[in-house]
């Protein structure tokens, strides 16, 4: 599968010219399975560049489909569904899998986006494409696009956000072995915790573990009811459950490319120092692919 | 009185290399009368850097009053608020107007900062907040400053706003369409109108109301802000998403005899170098009008000082 990452800072855009190497939008990124199906992560503001990339292929015919998880419904989450041109095109197919338990719930959340005091769309029934919104129930692995899809739900702050394993399967044709990807973003830790052991059996062996890489340890100490990760709780995550290659992620708002660089640089010394040398690290930059 | 620039985008906020130098925030204008609290139009992503620049001055021990003027609750109008630092330090007094809906104002504010979307509730911000709906044609005395406002030819509308004080002044005018093809309600359009055809009487008679009422809020002012979201050719495309275009502000101008008019809420994909052409091209149409404005594209960042006092 090839993930290819659209938007990657946390909270907020952040425009400006000391976002622009790892850039500024919010959260999206895109799998594409290699037996040709699509599935979206989060609909932050990544997603209308994704959906203008897509509008090149299918998506401009109205033959499109794809499955789109959401980790939350946090405004950084969503707030680029407005603004994503496939689901203006009649016969496009969109398949929202979400956290909360009831997929009416879900979909009013959604909604409430659209309110017209808010947005000149109104409502989504306005969408011409298909465009299905369905409660995901955590733990039970789903097929979706011909890849496998278990979610898992973790603290963040106040509330909760799902983690989502996806697996594709081994190539008999190829001899490529099955491979795994995990997405992990808005990763709340209780106050020096460590890695919560369901965390880690639910990443275990991952090929690539994106993980929410939000903060430097001295800002998150003053931030902690936000509920996102330091960059040592990512190097902790991906240590403890075998992950062959790690993705910091959702980058403060505030942190310039110089600062995530830093990071990044902290990162890998974190890494190195918890047995985690032979781990591959790979900070999320907005434009960048990555295969597995 | 200055004029502060802090995000200028339109729609959705646009990080990125070809938008840096006139900047990816949405909508956010600092209007500060000299030796009085800021007024601010729109609460757009811009709203954030303006908010931590505000920190320094008084709002980071909770001494400080503003005011935020809202043309309208669409997104990239509003999205700034929860972001907005002086709102979580006790003692600082926030107001904000805009125009009354069906929903009473601060439920809509409420639901931007709902559990679903933001961990925050309103209720939990420190500062003092206050939420005043006003109507079309409303005028408020903010300070010393004088503030004035009429419709615009938005769906759903939206307000345009005049702020007068130090013996000069400034108008705001976005987001709207020009007041020609067709008047903007609450119906929502999957396709564009056809345009070219005679208006019903009554439209064209309201459109005509609307248009004279925005000439005379900025008649004279020093300067002119103005939705020019669009290209002409792309405004043909899409005349009922409210956005106007260049042409259309110019002959504002014009009418309004203005000081100076600034280009205003760029198009998302809009980049700096298409932003550059069309300033060039609109300031050279100018000249060779005889129009004695100057025409500028706003960026963030940039500052304005208005009229002859300090």
């Amino acid at each position: 599968m090839k993930i290819r990452f659209w938007g990657v800072r946390g909270s907020i855009p952040a425009p400006g010219p000391d976002t622009i190497r790892y850039g500024g939008n919010t959260a999206c990124v895109s799998v594409h399975a290699r037996a040709g199906g699509l599935v979206i992560i989060d609909m932050g503001t990544g997603l209308m560049h994704l959906g203008n990339a897509l509008m090149a292929g299918p998506f401009g015919a109205g033959r499109g489909a794809a499955t789109i998880l959401l980790s939350h419904t946090h405004w950084d989450h969503i707030q680029g569904l407005g603004f994503f041109s496939p689901v203006f095109v009649a016969g496009n197919a969109f398949t929202v899998l979400g956290p909360g338990g009831s997929s009416d719930v879900l979909e009013d959340i959604l909604e409430g986006q659209m309110d017209p005091n808010f947005s000149p769309l109104q409502t989504l029934k306005n969408f011409s494409a298909r465009f299905d919104v369905h409660a995901i129930e955590p733990g039970a692995p789903r097929p979706a696009e011909g890849l496998t899809i278990t979610a898992r739900e973790h603290p963040h702050g106040s509330t909760t956000a799902l983690a989502f394993r996806i697996t594709e399967p081994a190539d008999p044709a190829t001899g490529a072995p099955e491979r795994t990807f995990v997405y992990a973003s808005d990763v709340g830790q209780p106050l020096a915790a460590g890695p919560d052991p369901a965390a880690v059996a639910f990443y275990r062996g991952a090929d690539v573990l994106l993980h929410d890489a939000t903060y430097r340890p001295a800002d998150q100490a003053t931030r902690r009811n936000r509920g996102f990760s330091s960059y040592e709780d990512a190097a902790d995550a991906a240590v403890a459950s075998g992950a062959r290659r790690l993705v910091t992620f959702h980058y403060d708002q505030d942190y310039t490319d110089d600062d995530v660089d830093d990071l990044v640089a902290s990162c890998r010394r974190a890494l190195d120092a918890r047995g985690g040398a032979a781990i591959d690290l790979v900070p999320a930059r907005e434009g960048d692919e990555l295969e597995i | 009185m200055k004029v502060r620039f802090w995000g200028v985008r339109g729609s959705i906020p646009v990080p990125g290399r070809t938008t840096s130098r006139y900047g990816g925030n949405t909508s956010c204008v600092e209007v500060r009368p000299h030796g009085a609290a800021p007024i601010i139009i729109d609460a757009g992503t811009g709203l954030r850097r303006l908010g931590k620049a505000l920190l320094e001055d008084g709002f980071g021990d909770g001494r400080g009053e503003a005011s935020i003027l809202i043309s309208h609750t669409h997104w990239d109008h509003v999205q700034g608020l929860p972001f907005f630092s002086p709102l979580y330090r006790a003692g600082n007094r926030i107001q904000i107007f805009a125009r009354q809906r069906d929903t009473h104002l601060e439920a809509v504010f409420s639901q931007q900062h709902g559990a679903p979307y933001f961990p925050v509730p309103l209720s939990a911000m420190q500062a003092e907040m206050s939420f005043h709906a006003i109507t079309e044609g409303a005028e408020l005395e903010l300070g010393g400053a004088r503030v004035t406002s009429t419709r615009l030819n938005h769906p759903w509308t939206a307000l345009a706003y005049r702020i007068d004080a130090d013996r000069t002044s400034v108008v705001y005018c976005s987001d709207t369409a020009p007041f020609t093809d067709l008047l903007l309600g609450t119906e929502f359009m999957v396709q564009p109108p056809a345009l070219d055809r005679p208006l019903p009487p009554d439209i064209a008679a309201e459109l005509a109301r609307m248009r004279a009422a925005v000439v005379a809020l900025a008649a004279g002012t020093d300067l002119l802000i103005y939705d020019t979201q669009f290209t002409h050719d792309e405004y043909r495309l899409r005349p009922h998403w409210g956005h106007s275009h260049p042409d259309d502000a110019l002959a504002i101008a014009r009418d309004a005899r203005v000081r100076r008019l600034c280009l205003f809420h760029h198009a998302p994909l809009r980049s700096d170098d298409d932003n550059d052409a069309i300033l060039a091209r609109y300031r050279g149409i100018a000249a060779a009008a005889g129009d004695p404005f100057e025409v500028l594209s706003a960026y963030e960042g940039l500052e304005l000082a208005l009229g002859d006092g300090p």
